[in-house]
């Protein structure tokens, strides 16, 4: 499931910086194209940038105008401040979304990686007949299962523990999509091998397929993990002591319940994001091309 | 060996899933449903049965109206932008200008936040008092606004704080969309005397049809079940301006505890989810001929 993700056949030597390409028009054409691009990647990245400034900056200045994007005093302030806040635990939900998200993609890479082999590689009676089952599931969208959720949740004694978070992924449909399309493109004859060497039907999926689908299984991976990293609406409704709360709840908290300190929220801001940039930093290649092949949701 | 021994492990890799598929997807489902049919006050021990009372109520229920209305137009508003900039952005993307690839990352940044980390730096940008937006506007020497705090802005900077945050996901679909174009038509089409404008209209955009027809499908989901934004930036305000369906489902479900009438609101949703989809494919669908 390989994309071009080059343009076919450059008629120009992209090899040459752009300025000494070969026509006066190609130059003219990259020139306008970045001064027509360039404002729109200073408008993306520049809150972020103001997010990491406003939390080193001093508190008595981050209402300053002008706007320091280098604070001219910068400060750890704010993240001390945070750090020993006693109604803030940040480094507990730090620990809390670090211990959901991991559950929750090695449960998802698990559960997905078994079906997909069992939809996408093996043949039994009624197997369509369940692919399409689950299919239609998504029609549905995942608001109409938050009560009924929430519910059972309650009848099992799960709410505020990490059991309420991770489990309910294991139904994730997204994952057995991707990789039974993965696994679908894996030549048939490495399995006869496999199967002919006395390897079991598990003994295929475990060291013949999953080895071979690394890079799917890194993108669903990291795609799940800042899924979970990142969602704010099961854990808010699914969580309520504080010291259970992941970073994104804690976060929405803290701007909520009158802490007037600016330096406070962007710095909790940044501590949330730096672990997710320092991902996708990694990553970009496996998620910018997986979002290209799959074309899912970013959340 | 009989047959059902030898099919019997095929099944086996099935159930994991299918244990967790009954108990938090198609059971929840069913569920819901069934909950939705009743005066389900979580507290209370007794539920009464109101057959469809619930959705009868949600029909007469101008808080209802009045939330879908806000989310509609956030949601239309927010669809035209995310498809718009991505289209632009990933036109001249395609073209590779030098540091297309930084481009490209830059682009799909935001994507990767958390709905809580944009929704508190946005809320900083837009502050009335000392947010970015009113230092620029200062600057050029414009008077300064209440972004957050008007009625007729507040969908629309909701939108466009959205934009910011989600427009790399359309952007890369359409970017693979169209790399997916056989370059040959265009090299046809240059040859013929087309310009680029008419290269642009008669093929790119037709080709196109499919990949928009996807994001715009997904995206008026995703961004019709908005919470986050509002419930950080705005919660709801100023006055209701803000609200959204997912907020009231919220509400009803977690700070009234009334289980059955927020159940039979998410149907709700779904239904305008479902009517919505189905309408987009009647007018964006249909085949594409090379």
């Amino acid at each position: 499931m390989a994309i071009e993700t080059r343009t076919h056949e450059p008629t120009v030597d992209y090899s040459l910086p752009f300025w000494k390409r070969k026509t006066v028009l190609h130059r003219i054409d990259m020139a306008a194209i970045l001064i027509l691009l360039i404002p729109v990647a200073i408008a993306t990245i520049l809150p972020l940038v103001y997010m990491f400034s406003q939390a080193f900056t001093p508190e008595d200045q981050v209402r300053n105008w002008p706007v320091e994007y280098i604070p001219r005093e910068p400060t750890l302030a704010s993240f001390q401040l945070l750090v020993t806040w006693p109604n803030l635990p940040i480094m507990r939900w730090m620990l809390n979304s670090f211990i959901v998200s991991t559950s929750v993609t090695a449960l998802v890479l698990t559960i997905n990686s078994l079906t997909a082999y069992a939809f996408g590689r093996l043949e039994f009676p009624g197997r369509d007949f369940l692919f399409i089952f689950v299919l239609t599931t998504l029609m549905i969208p995942g608001e109409v299962t938050l009560i009924p959720t929430f519910v059972i949740m309650r009848r099992l004694e799960w709410l505020d523990t990490y059991n309420a978070l991770i489990w309910p992924a294991g139904a994730g449909v997204f994952g057995i999509f991707l990789l039974r399309q993965f696994f679908q493109s894996i030549p048939r004859e490495l399995e006869d091998a496999a199967i002919i060497d006395g390897c079991g039907k598990f003994g295929t999926y475990w060291r013949i397929v999953l080895p071979l689908s690394r890079s799917a299984l890194i993108a669903l991976g990291i795609f799940t993990f800042l899924g979970s990293w990142n969602d704010l609406f099961w854990p808010l409704i699914a969580l309520n002591s504080n010291e259970m709360r992941t970073l994104p709840v804690g976060l929405s908290i803290l701007q909520h319940e009158g802490y007037t300190m600016q330096g406070l929220g962007m710095a909790a801001a940044a501590l949330t994001t730096v672990p997710v940039l320092i991902l996708y930093g990694i990553f970009q290649r496996h998620i910018i091309q997986g979002v290209m092949v799959t074309g899912l949701t970013g959340r | 060996m009989p047959r059902w021994r030898k099919l019997l492990p095929n099944y086996l890799f099935l159930v994991p899933y299918f244990v967790f598929f009954f108990l938090f997807l198609a059971g929840p489902n069913v569920y819901g449903f069934y909950i939705s049919l009743f005066n389900w006050d979580i507290l209370l021990p007794n539920k009464p049965f109101l057959g469809f009372g619930n959705y009868q109520e949600l029909w007469l229920d101008k808080l209802w109206w009045l939330s879908l209305r806000n989310t509609v137009l956030f949601a239309a508003l927010t669809v035209g932008g995310n498809v718009l900039l991505g289209l632009f952005a990933s036109v001249l993307v395609k073209q590779r200008p030098p540091g297309h690839q930084i481009l490209r990352f830059l682009f799909y940044t935001p994507v990767v936040l958390s709905v809580a980390v944009m929704g508190v730096i946005l809320a900083r940008v837009f502050n009335t008092e000392f947010g970015l937006l009113n230092y620029y506007v200062d600057m050029v020497g414009l008077p300064t606004q209440k972004w957050l705090g008007e009625q007729r802005f507040v969908i629309p900077i909701l939108s466009l704080s959205t934009v910011w945050w989600t427009f790399g996901f359309p952007f890369l679909v359409f970017l693979a969309g169209l790399l997916n174009i056989p370059e040959p038509i265009y090299e046809a089409a240059r040859i013929d005397g087309v310009n680029r404008l008419q290269s642009f209209t008669h093929i790119t955009l037709p080709l196109l049809k499919p990949v928009t027809l996807f994001i715009v499908v997904t995206q008026f989901i995703a961004h019709f079940k908005v919470f986050g934004q509002m419930w950080i930036m705005t919660l709801g305000g100023p006055g209701n301006s803000s609200y959204s369906v997912v907020m009231y489902l919220y509400d009803v479900g977690w700070r009234f505890f009334r289980m059955g009438y927020a159940s039979s609101l998410a149907f709700g949703l779904a239904a305008i989810i479902l009517v919505v989809t189905l309408i987009n494919f009647r007018f964006l669908g249909g085949r594409v001929e090379y």
